[in-house]
């Protein structure tokens, strides 16, 4: 973090500079014609993460970053973001930052939006009171540091990849730094002769002309400089010195033809290997593309985009026909939307059993049961995907259980509804799959989503088989939560005999699949402990939590066989057991300790708190209505 | 079989075999599995585990007896045991053969516990590249360790474990027939030097220059505690020998006794292990760009029995030799670009004991969740 920081300070200290340098490719009112389609270059592969991805997935997962959205003004965010390296001006006034507490744009003295999302034309003549204030924060222990200090690096961190992702092509648009007005010079270095403002790229691709110049003026007296030689100068220390201020920039989009899975930010490779043809060649093509964009020029865009493409397949060291599947395969993923389908279906599946308690129809039933059935779909489509995409078992990130925990709970949901035919299963598949997956949707607010494991999580047949197993018992025994609710208000809507007794049989039933579950994967977690680390149980607090759900669930079914509880307390001892397991699944990580501290985010805490009083209210009212018929019916009774 | 009869009639066994004290036991374990990992935050994994796991009866709030988690599993032991004696043998039937092996499996689980909780041993190796070793480290048990000067490639260790405990005890070190007691000892201590012109002569010995030892409290991860003492060493003729040592020190202290030179050091526990184990290289990968390690792997070479061969550890694939088994667990680098490699060792006898009560009670479990979900079938077919 300091680093960044400081890196930000001087690069901040160049800001002048460069803000002035950018001014010439959009000075006046001249603005780019942009492209129509951006299919070619959202393939373009970014090595970013530890992880080659397309720059689609990279321009969303950076404007998700910034603004909590995947899109901009209703377009996608790779066109924000290609606006943004191409034609960096004409961004400064998107309200893309989102700064989720209101007293930071006042301290900074800016009038509060509200949407809460400010441009960075809003944020820039208060940059150096953000950076002392983001500084002072960041003095602050990570773990003592409160919500505004948290938020205060957050949204610092985003304007200062703002201002380098706006930096990567400075190469490319002419600037003051490079003007030449002599008619000789510019035919001697092979430059236009009708152009006077040239990019760095130009001047730097005919160095070796320079070079030449360079000699000859060493061996004069600096008295005996022309002016023509002075230019000569002026340009080769602007050169040295642009070079030297643009390094470490984000977007790693050039793999180094020596090393294989080193990729450079543009500015790296000019650095580093600016002698080779291929990078003369592949800046040549960014700079085409460049130009293209601003003539919106489609053709020539996607021909130096395919350009590239192909020099960087030529380097990329991987199997290229393999990559670009890859990449293809997740850009099917990120505008597929699949789970979106997913939740929607789910959620028509649910409202069509609202309706049908209203009014019943024929119809409504298999088009309920139609729509778990078609959501199961794109959900699975989308888990496919994500396994082939990073090559490992389905479970491995915090958001991976959200989204295998619903797959879970739907499918219990449809083999309940085959078995049992009473709705049951088709509110327990839309109820659990719907509101998982919006917790999904929610937690992948983080950025990208497909991430890369630490070493002791990479993939092992103990692990996958671990995780799945758990995450499956999460899910059973979340289904067996929602059965525990619709028995329980069955039971507060007098529903029949018959009825309830299924929905219990069906509950025992998935209670013990839950429990089952849980103690494979609780297990299996301690084969692998035992296999990575030499010990089958640590106490970990995720294994507690583990070992909780199985005590807890194996606790319920003894109190019954010893009568101390019965239906009603099975029920609300499943509806309990949701707690525990939101305990086990995330309520860990909030102690932030552990082998499993993964996937910590600050909205857990609150949103925990939130389901768990609710519960509480739930299952008092419940009670209370219970406990009342009951009284009500022995009252009555005597003059039935 | 009339043995059987009888316990099983006897009214005490009766009544250990309710089924109410198996779910306050279970309730128990619930309560204690949460309490000891909201504690940990506080307390630290291990001083959480000792009191909420380990003990047998613990006070909370400092004044309230409570059941630790072994004492629990005790009772849950002996109610498993009577239960699966009266009701489980004595009247079974095929409808409850998952839940037979469900509880056969869980009292194997119980008896594995008890096992690797008396037998299994956790050490650790740290080595640099090239070097090699036949004993392992304690993590945090301490031991005074003693030997003669002798010929620079072999040296008879002798020790003996040290703690606030051993306090005033008399060690008695057979190589050099003299006893050392220790006088003062702290679990975590900071150690100080004082400057030549300061030392006295009376000052105890110490070879690294130590003259003080201050008390710290101990840290929560107990492995990051340096322990330190003053002890005093006992010659037959009489004369006594103070010597301030410290954990982190690694230069042994030499005391000249009887006209012999004998060497003092205070180190984590050292344990003997079956086999000479040298690192050969250590390598880490990364993912692409990233300060994200992928794995980490060392080549070794085992010697043992006067065989040597080459063997790879890495994250997930651990060295397995007899009852121990070693793992890749981190590494390190100095300023000198020297690469560590630290290993953990486990001796654990009853290793296999979790995977064969884990497997049973699984299929316990599927059997009776098969044969319960089918038979519900079959009797609504019969119905309809």
């Amino acid at each position: 973090m300091m680093r960044w920081i400081c890196l930000l300070m001087f690069v901040l200290s160049f800001h002048g500079v460069v803000i002035a340098q950018q001014k010439p490719a959009t000075e006046g009112v001249i603005h780019p014609q942009e492209i129509e389609s951006y299919r070619m270059i959202e393939r373009l592969p970014v090595l970013d993460n530890g992880r080659i991805k397309p720059l689609d997935t990279y321009a969303r997962s950076t404007l998700l970053q910034f603004s909590g959205r995947q899109s901009y003004n209703r377009k996608p965010a790779i066109v924000w973001l290609v606006r943004l390296l191409f034609a960096p001006d004409e961004t400064k006034s998107s309200k893309i930052f989102l700064i989720n507490h209101p007293s930071i744009a006042r301290s900074l003295g800016i009038a509060s939006e509200p949407h809460r999302r400010y441009s960075f034309q809003q944020l820039e003549p208060a940059l150096d009171k953000f950076s002392e204030l983001a500084h002072s924060a960041n003095e602050v222990p990570e773990k003592e540091r409160d919500v505004v200090e948290a938020e205060l690096i957050r949204v610092f961190n985003n304007v200062r990849m703002y201002i380098d992702l706006s930096h990567v092509f400075q190469f490319a648009f002419p600037a003051k730094d490079f003007v030449i007005t002599d008619p000789a010079l510019k035919s001697q270095l092979g430059l236009a002769p009708e152009q006077e403002k040239f990019s760095f790229l130009e001047i730097a691709l005919s160095a070796d002309q320079l070079k030449t110049f360079m000699e000859a003026i060493q061996r004069k007296d600096q008295s005996q400089w022309s002016t023509q030689e002075r230019t000569v100068i002026d340009l080769v220390s602007n050169l040295f010195q642009w070079s030297g201020v643009y390094q470490n920039l984000p977007l790693n989009i050039v793999p180094d033809p020596g090393q294989a899975g080193v990729w450079r930010s543009p500015w790296d490779a000019i650095r580093q290997d600016f002698q080779k043809d291929q990078t003369r060649s592949k800046m040549k093509a960014l700079g085409k593309m460049i130009e293209s964009y601003w003539d919106g020029d489609q053709i020539t865009f996607d021909l130096n985009t395919k350009l590239f493409l192909e020099e960087t397949k030529k380097n990329s060291g991987m199997n290229a026909e393999k990559l670009m599947k890859h990449l293809d395969l997740e850009l099917t993923y990120n505008k597929g939307d699949f789970f979106l389908y997913a939740k929607i279906l789910y959620l028509v599946a649910f409202i069509l059993f609202l309706l049908s308690l209203a009014v019943e129809k024929s119809w409504m039933y298999p088009a309920a049961f139609g729509c778990i059935a078609l959501g199961l779909f794109p959900h699975v489509i989308a888990i496919a995907l994500r396994v082939i995409i990073l090559e490992r078992p389905p479970v491995s990130s915090l958001y991976e259980t959200f989204i295998f925990v619903s797959f879970v709970i739907v499918v219990i949901g449809v083999l309940i509804e085959v078995a049992t035919r009473r709705w049951l299963g088709i509110v327990t598949a839309s109820v659990g799959g719907f509101i998982v997956l919006m917790i999904a949707a929610k937690y992948s607010a983080e950025g990208d989503t497909l991430k890369m494991l630490i070493a002791v999580l990479n993939s092992n047949f103990w692990l996958s088989t671990h995780v799945i197993s758990i995450t499956a018992g999460y899910g059973s025994a979340c289904a067996a939560g929602i059965l525990g609710h619709v028995y329980l208000l069955q039971v507060v809507c007098n529903k029949g005999k018959e009825v309830l007794q299924s929905t219990y049989r069906t509950l025992l039933g998935v209670l013990g699949l839950g429990l089952t579950l849980t103690f494979l994967g609780t297990n299996l977690g301690g084969i692998w402990a035992d296999q990575s680390w030499g010990r089958f149980w640590g106490w970990d607090p995720k294994e507690n939590g583990a070992l909780m759900i199985v005590l807890w669930i194996a606790m319920l079914f003894h109190a019954k066989i010893a009568l101390w509880i019965k239906e009603t307390g099975m029920a609300v001892g499943a509806v309990l057991g949701t707690i525990v397991v939101v305990w086990a699944w995330f309520g860990v990580n909030l102690l932030s300790i552990g082998l499993h501290s993964y996937g910590f985010t600050s909205g857990v805490a609150t949103g925990t708190a939130v389901y768990v009083s609710f519960e509480l209210i739930f299952l008092l009212t419940v009670l209370i209505l219970i406990n009342r018929k009951k009284s009500g019916a022995k009252f009555i009774k005597p003059y039935a | 079989m009339k043995v059987i009869q009888q316990i099983v009639k006897h009214p005490w066994v009766k009544t250990l075999a309710s089924v109410k004290i198996t779910v306050v036991c279970l309730f128990l374990l619930f309560i204690l599995t949460f309490w000891g990992t909201v504690a940990q935050v506080e307390q630290g994994l291990y001083a959480a585990q000792e009191r909420f796991f380990a003990s047998l009866i613990f006070l909370a709030k400092g004044f309230i007896p409570f059941p630790g988690a072994q004492l629990v599993l005790w009772v849950l032991a002996v109610n498993l045991l009577c239960v699966t004696m009266t009701r489980f043998v004595h009247y079974f039937k095929v409808r409850y053969a998952g839940i037979l092996i469900i509880h056969f499996g869980l009292l194997l689980y119980l008896l594995s516990a008890f096992v690797i909780f008396h037998v299994a041993v956790e050490s650790n190796i740290h080595l640099k590249e090239k070097a090699g070793t036949n004993v392992s480290s304690s993590y945090m048990l301490w031991e005074l360790a003693s030997w003669q000067q002798g010929a620079p490639d072999r040296r008879t260790v002798h020790a003996y474990d040290v703690s606030a405990s051993t306090v005033g005890r008399h060690l008695k070190y057979s190589h050099g027939n003299f006893t050392v007691t220790t006088q003062q000892f702290y679990p975590n201590a900071q150690a100080y030097s004082a400057s030549s012109d300061h030392q006295s002569k009376s000052a105890p010995l110490n070879a690294s220059g130590i003259a003080l030892l201050q008390p710290k409290e101990a840290v929560l991860e107990r492995e990051k505690n340096i322990a330190g003492g003053l002890f005093e060493v006992h010659v037959p003729d009489g004369s006594t020998v103070s010597l301030l040592l410290y954990g982190a020190d690694t230069r042994p202290t030499p005391v000249k006794i009887k006209g012999k030179n004998y060497y003092f050091i205070l180190q984590h526990k050292k344990y003997p292990l079956p086999l000479t184990l040298q690192l050969l290289d250590f390598r880490a990968q990364f993912h692409p760009g990233t300060e994200t390690a992928k794995s980490y792997e060392s080549t070794v070479k085992i010697t043992h029995d006067g065989a040597s061969r080459e063997v790879v550890i890495s994250m997930n694939n651990p060295l397995t030799y007899k009852d121990y088994t070693f793992f890749q667990a981190s590494y390190a680098l100095d300023a000198f670009g020297n690469e560590y490699s630290t290993f953990a060792v486990v001796k654990n006898a009853g290793r296999f004991l979790p995977y064969v009560s884990s497997l049973m009670t699984f299929l316990g479990l599927g059997i009776h969740f098969l044969m319960a979900a089918f038979g519900v079938r079959n009797k609504k077919d019969k119905r309809t």
